[in-house]
């Protein structure tokens, strides 16, 4: 019974797969080439590309930028938000304001940056760090807060240090809160990476995107927009991975 | 807002948390007026001018015109998410054929920046309205079928043998155990999509050029009126804030024995 239902599930997935794949191929030939591209034409295009170097090298420059502007969003979200669980003060006044900014669709400030900073690296860093610290740091604060005052007057009455009561206490219950965190700060750290290559100046994926746009290479878009597909779903499955690894105590309540 | 004395030692602060918060939002303010008057060119946002225009923004015809075109192309988009994403994502909750068949496209629709696909839109809908209601429709709807998949996934098993020892229809059992036992996921959902949709509202301005919050923003930004441009993203951050705050308070309100964190 159980070997019967496997295969089903096995057989539906491959049929909705085989079936999605057809219909891609299909809806390319029958529809003019600048609406959609056949299956068949953005794997060539794909492989195109693989082969000159191009995906490699606008690849290559998308990643620098993502993972720059998310690695420094982590550098600064993360220590600010243990440093506002523990000063209480602090986070009690700033709480509110960080949750405004984790609310806010930080897109809107793309143009100020555009004006200001102009084009260059920097100012599309910027841009992905904005999409992706609030995150961690609203997450972390989320964390602080979840932290039973009775841990750390036990931590206190057992005179534990602060260093102790850092890694006793105050890490082990924000971190599960931090990943949450990181986790949407992967994914909106993509956002604003596309962002950054759209609005700002044009590089990387997002130049292949507008690019194959521009000069009706429907193909070639495609073949940019699958290639930040399967970057999506990596980066989400690596950020589930993250959150699940670090939260085995999360809701842990003796 | 309780408060909570969490890992700090709160007893020992002298003043009342609305005070904390107050002077603490009055000391970023005037730190902005003081970085940008000392440090950035004059054209750059600040609060005292943003204060000084704020009015006369605030009761523009234009404004009210942008702020209701994407308002309005957010809910819309928002409501037939919601709809289609609800009844795609309750079937994958509860029919495996469905679910096996969608997973993947679903899944990995979630994951893309839906800002990628713009140019795409672009040229299936022109340079128009219907471009950026579909991005908003493309930015939402996942989220929201992949919640309500999880809600109607989490139905717990007792309810639906004790539906069915009773022999309820199943329009019953749809309607009176998995619609409102998925409801919490269902809110969750559009809360995130909520905040996706905005941001794929405002991007398909900048990229399309259609008069909107977005456009208002670019256009006065280019200009060099940045103090008008950030009445916009006042604008923006209310209504981010307020979907928040609304689906808090409803989920607290009406769903309280939902026991979602």
């Amino acid at each position: 019974m159980q070997q019967q239902k496997n295969w089903l599930r096995y057989t539906t997935i491959a049929a909705s797969l085989a079936l999605g794949a057809i219909g891609w191929e299909v809806a390319g030939h029958l529809t003019s080439g600048a609406f959609w591209a056949p299956l068949s034409a953005t794997l060539s295009s794909l492989v195109e590309a693989a082969r000159s170097g191009v995906l490699l090298k606008q690849g290559g420059n998308s990643l620098e930028l993502y993972l720059t502007g998310l690695l420094l969003a982590i550098a600064v979200g993360a220590p600010l938000g243990m440093l506002l669980a523990r000063v209480a003060w602090l986070r009690v006044a700033l709480e509110d304001y960080i949750m405004m900014l984790y609310a806010t669709p930080m897109v809107a400030l793309v143009p100020f940056i555009l004006s200001m900073m102009g084009f260059g690296f920097a100012p599309k860093v910027l841009v992905v760090f904005l999409f992706a610290v609030f995150p961690v740091l609203y997450n972390t604060i989320e964390g602080a807060r979840s932290i039973k005052p009775e841990l750390v007057e036990v931590a206190h009455s057992f005179r534990s240090g602060e260093w102790q009561l850092w890694r006793d206490v105050m890490i082990p219950y924000t971190l599960p809160f931090m990943m949450t965190g990181i986790r949407q700060a992967i994914a909106r750290g993509l956002v604003g990476m596309v962002v950054a290559e759209f609005f700002l100046s044009p590089s990387g994926l997002g130049q292949m995107i507008m690019m194959g746009s521009q000069n009706f290479d429907t193909a070639g878009m495609l073949s940019a927009i699958l290639i930040i597909v399967l970057l999506g779903v990596a980066l989400m499955d690596l950020g589930r991975y993250l959150e699940k690894r670090f939260s085995a105590w999360k809701g842990y309540n003796p | 807002m309780s408060l909570r004395a969490g890992a700090g030692n709160l007893s020992a602060a002298p003043v009342s948390p609305f005070v904390l918060k107050a002077g603490a939002g009055l000391f970023l303010l005037v730190l902005w007026e003081i970085v940008v008057r000392t440090l950035a060119p004059g054209y750059v946002a600040r609060p005292s001018g943003i204060a000084r225009v704020f009015f006369t923004v605030i009761t523009d015809a234009q404004f009210l015109a942008a702020a209701w075109a994407t308002l309005a192309a957010v809910a819309q988009g928002l409501f037939v998410s919601l709809i289609a994403g609800t009844a795609v994502g309750i079937m994958m909750g509860r029919v495996a054929v469905v679910e096996h068949g969608l997973r993947y496209y679903v899944n990995s629709l979630f994951a893309t920046p839906m800002v990628a696909i713009l140019p795409l839109v672009t040229l299936w809908f022109g340079y128009n309205a219907d471009a950026r209601l579909s991005v908003v429709v493309f930015a939402a709807f996942f989220s929201i079928a992949i919640n309500a998949c999880d809600g109607a996934r989490s139905v717990p098993m007792e309810y639906l043998e004790v539906a069915r020892s009773f022999r309820a229809r199943p329009r019953h059992t749809l309607f009176d155990i998995i619609f409102p036992s998925s409801l919490p996921y269902l809110l969750a959902g559009i809360r995130l999509a909520a905040g996706r949709a905005l941001v794929g509202a405002v991007v398909a301005e900048f990229f399309i050029s259609i008069p909107g919050l977005g456009y208002y923003l670019l256009y006065n930004s280019r200009t060099f009126k940045h103090n008008e441009a950030f009445v916009a993203v006042i604008v923006l951050v209310a209504v981010g804030v307020g979907v928040e705050a609304l689906v808090n308070w409803l989920t607290k309100r009406y769903l309280p024995w939902s026991r979602r964190d």
